[in-house]
């Protein structure tokens, strides 16, 4: 048997609103349910792009009907325990997209308690479990203040951003406060793709999608967008600890960007004379990205060619995505990628990127025991 | 092989000035008191490096920040925008990558070029 691995986006979700509610002030239930009869506010942003197949595995629902994700016994049965997942880092349904919400106040209100019910009803009752500090980003500040809330419990192990409530990319300065409050927490900030053209769209490059496939091809641009930005910036001049994850873009794209990107910048330094280094280098610095979607080269070697290019064995962490509808099973992952790499990908990289070794968390935790 | 390309009078301060020696075309820079000579030639893409701009580097202390820094002269090929150091050739994104310099020495007010050793004639 395999050692036990490390899985880096695992979506967990919510039966019920009424399983949120309990944990939103008091003030902000009250405006939730009153509508009363003609139902609650809505307490997610809705998607905009059906997928024929419905965005769950089929096989992902719960005997008792509740929704993917939702069911701790049947993602152990699923996932945790089939897959011998030491770790899983917890990063929410279709509540990630809580930056889409127009209200801003609201969307701050509800990463509070979606934060705090992951805690209670999840890292509680599973200690295989680590989640993610889900902030609204229409108001950084407030966010910052959030990262520093839940950044008490040590479980509660990066920050998480998806979709983009403003028009600039998370380069910005007016995130920056996220990031300083990250960095001095201790956690990474991972981006969640998906956030271009889902609840807040219009971020796709060129056009706005019609279609899920359109969409979904396009998942890495926002991830492009965004690192672009944070390079551009000069984030990574700003914050030299920082750490970036890129969820659920895959990684063959990452090589032909940073390409791209350091020959953009020898001619175009003078724009951007706070940034030091090529572009390729902060990236080896700061960024991992996750294994799913795992791109399918139509040669085993192509795909290994432009991960080692961005030196994969240390920047890519797995990744199973359970319960979307494509996520990746382990020996698919394991089967793609050198022998040589794996250690690293299903637990070294995200043991190094989350500072585990020393993080304190209790001795049965420790990887590898009970193989 | 030392060349005496002119009097200081004859070039401009803050311009590059193409002169040809030995079949090779040189520009030699004049910045206030200093003279430096490049190679009009990119390492990149073998463009007129030396028919570009020349310019004070912008440096910056923070993210958003711009300083100018009078005495570093940096000259931006025309094709592609990549600057190199007036001074020493080196780019200004990588100490490693450079375009050809020549030492120069001003004598009585004329410009001297160190071309280095003498090219063989052609057989």
């Amino acid at each position: 048997m395999h050692s036990t691995i490390i899985d880096c986006d695992v979506h967990h979700a919510r039966r019920t609103d009424a399983e949120l509610l309990e944990f939103l002030a008091p003030a902000w239930r009250e405006y939730a349910v009153g509508p009363g009869r003609a139902g609650n506010v809505p307490l997610t942003v809705s998607d905009g792009y059906p997928n024929p197949h419905g965005f769950m595995r089929a096989d992902s629902y719960a005997d008792d009907g509740a929704p993917p994700g939702s069911d701790l016994t049947t993602m152990n049965a699923q996932l945790l325990t089939p897959l011998n997942v030491g770790r899983a880092v917890l990063t929410y349904g279709d509540d990630i997209h809580v930056s889409g919400h127009h209200n801003p106040y609201f969307a701050t209100a509800l990463a509070q308690a979606l934060n705090d019910w992951t805690v209670a009803r999840w890292l509680e009752a599973d200690n295989r479990l680590f989640g993610s500090i889900l902030v609204a980003a229409q108001l950084p500040e407030r966010a910052a203040e959030e990262v520093r809330r839940m950044a008490d419990n040590p479980r509660m192990v990066q920050v998480l951003l998806a979709d983009n409530p403003t028009k600039s990319g998370f380069g910005h300065p007016i995130f920056h406060p996220i990031y300083e409050a990250a960095v001095e927490t201790g956690r990474p900030v991972a981006i969640h793709a998906g956030a271009n053209d889902w609840a807040n769209p219009p971020s796709t490059g060129g056009a706005t999608s019609n279609l899920y496939f359109e969409t979904h091809s396009l998942w890495p641009q926002a991830l492009m967008t965004h690192f672009v930005s944070l390079v551009a910036h000069g984030v990574f001049e700003k914050y030299p600890q920082l750490k970036i994850l890129l969820i659920e873009g895959g990684g063959a794209w990452v090589a032909p960007l940073l390409w791209r990107m350091d020959t953009e910048y020898k001619g175009l330094r003078r724009e951007i004379p706070w940034v030091r280094r090529l572009p390729s280098e902060y990236f080896r610095e700061h960024v991992w990205v996750t294994t799913q979607p795992l791109e399918l080269s139509p040669r085993r070697e192509q795909l290994i060619d432009v991960l080692g290019w961005i030196d994969g064995a240390d920047r890519l962490v797995f990744s199973s995505d359970y319960p979307h509808w494509d996520s990746d099973e382990v020996e698919h992952v394991r089967a793609r990628l050198p022998r040589e790499w794996q250690d690293n990908v299903f637990r070294g990289n995200a043991m190094r990127l989350y500072d585990w070794a020393d993080a304190g968390l209790p001795v049965e935790l420790a990887l590898g025991v009970g193989e | 092989m030392t060349v005496d390309v002119g009097h200081l009078d004859d070039f401009r301060d803050g311009q590059v000035t193409i002169v040809v020696v030995d079949g090779r075309e040189i520009g030699v820079v004049r910045w206030s008191d200093d003279v430096f000579a490049l190679a009009n030639l990119c390492a990149h893409q073998r463009g007129p490096l030396c028919r570009g701009t020349l310019s004070p580097r912008l440096e910056s202390r923070e993210p958003g920040a711009m300083e100018l820094a009078e005495g570093a002269p940096v000259i931006a090929c025309p094709w592609h925008g990549w600057e190199f150091d007036v001074r020493t050739g080196r780019a200004v994104w990588d100490e490693g990558y450079a375009v050809r310099t020549y030492p120069v020495q001003v004598e009585n007010g004329r410009i001297l070029l160190d071309l280095g050793p003498r090219r063989q004639a052609a057989r």
